[in-house]
């Protein structure tokens, strides 16, 4: 929409550049204009009328030829000395205007005959192929026609292990930042302490090991080792198939693993606040957890929010490397349809948009989701894990 | 009258509310406190001066044992602060504390951030609190901002937040370390009026402050603190009027140019 109105306010600008902006946009015009036409095409249908069009095309740009060569013969006194200069508000000024914003009608005309209509023409043809047709957009629209409910499957499946996942991994990073951020308190006696203790080492030992790691190898470790147990218990490969499936023991990892950066990423936004505001709440009396619960937290993990939702798109994007383990998600949709039909640039390329929408979807909606919290917009994409 | 209620209270021979003994305090090779002695009866007045770094906020801190003592015993009545298993937060519900840095809860508004200890630790109903909280807003004249958001509020403002909000607990000493020092000149009288009015009231209060016309006129005693130890301690016209520490007459002198 912004660009849209841009590229107006640029049209009706009264510049000397008007002439060659619009025939920037004519030569597109022609440019498209050469393309074979479909069977859908409406302007091939009328013949002289098409013609017409093409003509007004080749004349403004021969008269932005002309404006553009007395232009250099008067490269001071060009406002007054050439013809081809409108003083803007004069009737020549509007007419340039009026005659610019036909050029790019028509331009824009030959690109909806062309290109969209095209596209749709080849859209029906590619669909109707009985065999993959050889060129890539024709190949790419017959494919992911063909294979439609194999991406929808992932795609659905990836959602659910990114936002699933991120929702089980906020809690778990709840718990463990509270370990994490345990301090011995005055009245605590040995037993506490030894507990406390336990508890910060554990959420530390957690977050390096998990952070440290590849995700695709922890997904495999998991995957296995709960095959390994269930059958250990006597379960034959059926039944433990049943209850560990490639998408339980996928959410399982994605959830274990971001619970260690989010965990990370609250224990940023809790030790942000000032310890005054502890200070305060202890001085009234309040307990260590009673000043925590209801002073320090709510406050730091407003502040962490930011940088929370981030993590539902970091988990839509890694969530792909699951597909090791046989995770039915987008990333093995599209390595499957590239094996059955032995193309991968047309596939890989509808993943990375399917990718891109996704998370784009995502981080407009979680935006949404932090102002109605209170919270500061996030900003860019994050970068991954 | 400072001096009727000291006499009445020693008179009536009442324990004190506060009695530190031999208390040593240290951030890491620097001792911050070398041996402090000091009492506190009820109803007392007490203002703690001395330059940047002599150990008054320390000290201060050490009364509600938010700062740790390394050595020596603070009594909160005949209960040892510093004792093992002593309960720390039940006895702090009893001792109110203000900060130089205000310390308003951002999370809440001004009503919560005095309703919450009283509701959580003295399981007052959310009414019967709020109503109490009314009454002290009110006698810091902020009744009318009690659901104002803490971050709209002056500096001044919330200092008197902050003072209704300890006194939400009902507190029986008052403890204020540099409450005003934060503030810009101008508003620093609304919050001196404010304590002068709890002085008046009968408050014990233990006050660290550089407001030296607050220490002479409101204080029933003053304390001059010098390098972590209590340099000179006694009634404001002494302190103020006849030093006997060359230390503190440096001290006052250059305070009082100023």
């Amino acid at each position: 929409m912004n660009a849209f109105s841009r590229l107006r306010a640029f049209e009706r600008a009264d510049h000397r550049y008007v002439y060659l902006g619009t025939s920037a946009i004519a030569a597109v015009g022609l440019l498209v204009s050469q393309q074979n036409p479909t069977q859908l095409s409406v302007l091939a249908r009328t013949g002289l009328f098409q013609d017409v069009l093409w003509a007004v095309l080749w004349a403004w740009i021969a008269l932005s030829a002309a404006a553009l060569v007395t232009k250099l013969m008067h490269w001071r006194d060009y406002t007054t000395a050439s013809p081809f200069a409108a003083t803007p508000g004069t009737p020549a000024a509007a007419w340039l205007r009026r005659g610019s914003l036909a050029v790019s009608c028509i331009a824009l005309v030959f690109i909806l005959d062309r290109v969209v209509l095209g596209t749709i023409a080849l859209a029906q043809v590619s669909i109707a192929s009985d065999a993959n047709p050889t060129d890539f957009l024709s190949s790419l629209i017959y494919m992911t026609s063909r294979s439609g409910d194999l991406f929808l499957h992932g795609i659905g499946i990836t959602i659910a292990l990114a936002t699933f996942g991120t929702i089980i991994a906020f809690f778990l990073a709840l718990a463990m930042v509270f370990l994490r951020i345990q301090q011995f308190d005055l009245i605590d006696n040995d037993a506490v302490r030894f507990l406390k203790s336990i508890g910060r080492g554990f959420s530390k030992v957690y977050s390096t090991v998990v952070r440290g790691t590849p995700m695709m190898v922890q997904g495999a470790l998991i995957f296995y080792a709960g095959f390994g147990v269930l059958r250990a218990f006597g379960l034959d490969i059926t039944q433990a198939n049943q209850i560990w499936s490639a998408f339980t023991a996928g959410l399982v990892t994605i959830s274990l693993n971001s619970t260690a950066y989010m965990m990370e990423v609250l224990r940023g936004g809790i030790e942000s606040i000032d310890p005054g505001q502890a200070e305060a709440a202890r001085s009234l009396g309040l307990s260590q957890w009673q000043a925590m619960r209801k002073v320090v937290f709510p406050q730091g993990v407003k502040n962490a929010i930011p940088a929370l939702t981030n993590e539902l798109i970091i988990n839509i994007k890694d969530s792909s490397v699951l597909s090791i383990i046989g995770v039915f998600d987008l990333m093995y949709a599209t390595t499957t349809v590239s094996g059955m039909y032995y193309r991968q640039m047309e596939v890989y390329c509808v993943a990375m948009v399917v990718y891109l929408v996704l998370t784009l979807v995502a981080g407009r909606l979680l935006e949404a989701f932090g102002r109605k919290l209170g919270a500061e917009p996030a900003g860019e994409l994050p970068s991954s894990n | 009258m400072a001096d009727s209620r000291t006499a009445a209270a020693a008179s009536a021979g009442a324990t004190p509310l506060i009695r530190v003994e031999g208390l040593h305090k240290s951030f890491g090779d620097l001792e911050v406190l070398k041996g402090i002695d000091l009492t506190v009866l009820p109803g007392e007045v007490v203002t703690m001066i001395g330059a940047s770094g002599s150990g008054k906020s320390t000290l201060l801190r050490c009364l509600n044992l938010l700062e740790r003592p390394d050595r020596g015993q603070v009594w909160f009545r005949d209960q040892d602060l510093t004792a093992d298993r002593c309960d720390v937060n039940a006895l702090r519900e009893h001792i109110g504390m203000v900060f130089q840095g205000f310390n308003l809860f951002n999370n809440m508004d001004v009503l919560d951030n005095c309703t919450l200890a009283p509701v959580t630790l003295k399981k007052m109903s959310k009414a019967e609190a709020e109503q109490v909280a009314l009454g002290h807003l009110s006698s810091v004249g902020l009744e009318e901002f009690a659901h104002a958001n803490v971050s709209r509020l002056s500096g001044g403002q919330k200092q008197r937040v902050a003072i209704a909000r300890a006194l939400c607990m009902n507190p029986e000493i008052m403890l204020f370390d540099e409450p005003t020092s934060a503030l810009d000149p101008e508003i620093v009288g609304e919050v001196l009026e404010v304590m002068r009015g709890l002085a008046d009231d009968g408050m014990t209060m233990v006050v660290v402050t550089h407001e030296m016309d607050f220490a002479r006129t409101v204080s029933d005693r003053v304390v001059f603190m010098d390098q972590g130890v209590i340099c000179e301690e006694g009634d404001p016209e002494k302190i103020f009027g006849a030093p006997e520490h060359e230390r503190t007459r440096e001290f006052l002198a250059r305070y009082l140019e100023d």
